[in-house]
């Protein structure tokens, strides 16, 4: 249904800007009385089809009808078709091959602009394959070790050894839990077989799995919730989304040093809802801000083997999520002190 | 002891299965592994569990099609083990009958809750449901079947008649996830595009009056993406 919706635009904005033209192309015929000039208008008619469309067969129809246009009304004999004049036939082939081949040249821009985005995509993926397959091995390092340690030494340990050893494998394997749901993600959205599907899902819902799911993890932390009293329902990929919230929320807790408050904040501005995630904490560096969702490659001070140097992936798992919803998120530094990450989804149907 | 429950565990992962078998029997069950969906089968007919725990992901059949054969025989309750990223799996296996699900990675806490409220709600099922409870109670709320009330600390909360109608039904089913489409089936017995949007509205007044508040619901839990669960009575 999209994409008739798609064609039928793009055979009106065709239809349009020729028939603008030919208006145009009138006007000067009448008063200017140039007809050297009404090729070349034809022929930016044609370019600018060619750019607005997807696809040659705009660009082609655009061209065809246009020799037509001008064979009909701009050519001895005026308001009649006449092929049979040689000067005539010769400048319409002319224009059909000008008009063709700028609507190739334009297709071919496109492609290559989608091209380099596919490349930046696949750079992006192969760094976070990287830095994961990095922090995989802290984690099953501790669990292979520990474990070996149990079944080895049972006899030589104490009770003591034994739950302490059996707690790292639980801590490292929760971790590994958390990595692997960010990464599940992440290739839910690159892999093309399986989209994202989008459900509407009630807000209060949503951020009721959000709270649960958070709580599980940090029962210490409070949140303050400020939502809309209405009914309210986006369509969205709710495990996903569900995922984005307690990632950044996450985030705040492990990064936001001096925090008191934790803020999620859920408003309404026209068709999009706007979700806040507000710290008091410590704030963001300037230079980190700017990347902060691609953050993930760049290992700063932390020590290598720190457990928070996952956090940078679910940022950026946080990023792709949002921009496979067609939404948009940013990170910014409070005046009061503390930051807020905000993203916005937009509230109306089958817009993906 | 011969009175402990029979569970039937249907697991292709030797650790999962040792792990799972080691949780249940130090807490008093009696525990049947198959590691292959036809042992499964075979040791589902001849031993007569009390509760099948069934993985979807199954080297020789599709776990779906273990429930469907189950269910063609038997009422006894099956809980599945489902892969995070398939929502649509656990839809489709819950309405193909099985009661409960769990999502891998699980820890013994979760297992064993959902575990025993299994049991016990397809025990009350086995008694007959509301015809013979007249009134139930889940945390402050009675609900009274007979005379289509709801209370919460004595005080009756005003309901439209679609509204008790959910509720009622959640509540036979306490413990238990009632996909939006079983739902929306029993409810108002055809569905169409606005179902589900009707039943997310009536939820979210039933919320209302219950005065439940997001990450504080007590009475109805909320299973994204599959559907709504009648928290149990009074545990926890």
């Amino acid at each position: 249904m999209h994409k008739g919706y798609k064609q039928l635009l793009s055979t009106i904005f065709t239809l349009g800007i020729l028939s603008v033209f030919f208006i145009i192309s009138l006007i000067i015929e009448n008063t200017l009385n140039a007809d050297t000039l009404i090729p070349a208008v034809f022929t930016l008619a044609v370019f600018l089809i060619s750019l607005i469309t997807d696809g040659l067969i705009y660009g082609i129809v655009a061209s065809l009808l246009s020799v037509l246009a001008l064979n009909f009304a701009f050519t001895f004999p005026y308001f009649k078709f006449n092929f049979s004049i040689p000067e005539n036939m010769i400048s319409a082939v002319i224009m059909l091959v000008i008009t063709i081949m700028s609507s190739t040249l334009a297709s071919q821009v496109k492609q290559q602009e989608k091209i380099k985005a596919e490349t930046a995509h696949e750079k992006m993926r192969g760094n976070l394959l990287r830095a994961v397959s990095h922090d995989l091995r802290t984690p099953l390092t501790t669990i292979y070790g520990s474990s070996s340690a149990i079944i080895d030494k049972y006899d030589c340990l104490s009770k003591e050894q034994l739950i302490q050893l059996a707690t790292g494998i639980r801590e490292d394997s929760q971790w590994l839990i958390r990595m692997v749901e960010n990464l599940l993600s992440v290739t839910r959205i690159d892999n093309g077989t399986v989209k994202i599907i989008m459900t509407s899902t009630v807000l209060e819902e949503l951020i009721d799995a959000v709270l649960i799911k958070f709580r599980k993890r940090y029962p210490e932390q409070k949140i303050v919730v400020d939502i809309p009293d209405d009914f309210i329902s986006i369509p969205m990929d709710a495990v996903l989304i569900e995922q984005v919230i307690v990632n950044i929320l996450e985030n705040a807790v492990q990064h936001a040093i001096g925090m008191t408050e934790l803020t999620l904040k859920v408003f309404i501005v026209g068709k999009n809802a706007i979700f806040e995630i507000i710290d008091n904490g410590c704030g963001i560096e300037k230079d980190r801000l700017s990347h902060i969702f691609e953050g993930f490659f760049e290992k700063q001070d932390a020590p290598i083997d720190s457990q928070k140097s996952s956090m940078g992936i679910g940022l950026s798992v946080c990023a792709s999520i949002i921009k496979a919803h067609n939404g948009s998120i940013t990170a910014e530094n409070r005046k009061g002190g503390g930051c807020c990450f905000r993203f916005a989804l937009n509230m109306e149907e089958e817009h993906v | 002891m011969c009175n402990k429950h029979k569970i039937l565990v249907i697991e292709d992962e030797i650790n999962i299965c040792n792990f799972v078998k080691t949780i249940l029997e130090t807490n008093d069950y009696q525990v049947l592994v198959a590691q292959n969906g036809s042992t499964g089968k075979t040791l589902f007919f001849s031993h007569n569990p009390d509760l099948v725990i069934l993985d979807l992901g199954l080297p020789d059949i599709d776990g779906c099609d273990f429930i469907q054969m189950a269910r063609e025989q038997s009422a006894i309750p099956i809980i599945v083990l489902s892969a995070r990223t398939n929502e649509a799996d656990k839809v489709k296996a819950l309405d193909l009958g099985a009661n409960d699900y769990i999502t891998k990675p699980f820890g013994t806490n979760e297992l064993l809750a959902r575990v025993r409220a299994t049991l016990r709600t397809s025990r009350f099922q086995g008694i007959g449901d509301r015809q013979i409870r007249q009134k139930v109670q889940i945390k402050n709320m009675v609900i009274d079947y007979e005379a289509r009330r709801i209370t919460i600390d004595k005080q009756e909360i005003k309901l439209t008649q679609t509204e008790y109608n959910i509720i009622e039904l959640l509540s036979v089913h306490a413990g238990r996830v009632l996909t939006y489409s079983e739902i929306i089936k029993k409810i108002w017995g055809y569905s169409d595009s606005g179902s589900i949007k009707k039943l997310q509205v009536n939820m979210a007044n039933i919320r209302k009056k219950l005065g439940e508040q997001p990450g504080e619901y007590l009475y109805i839990l909320n299973e994204l993406g599959v559907g709504y669960r009648m928290n149990e009575d009074n545990e926890e």
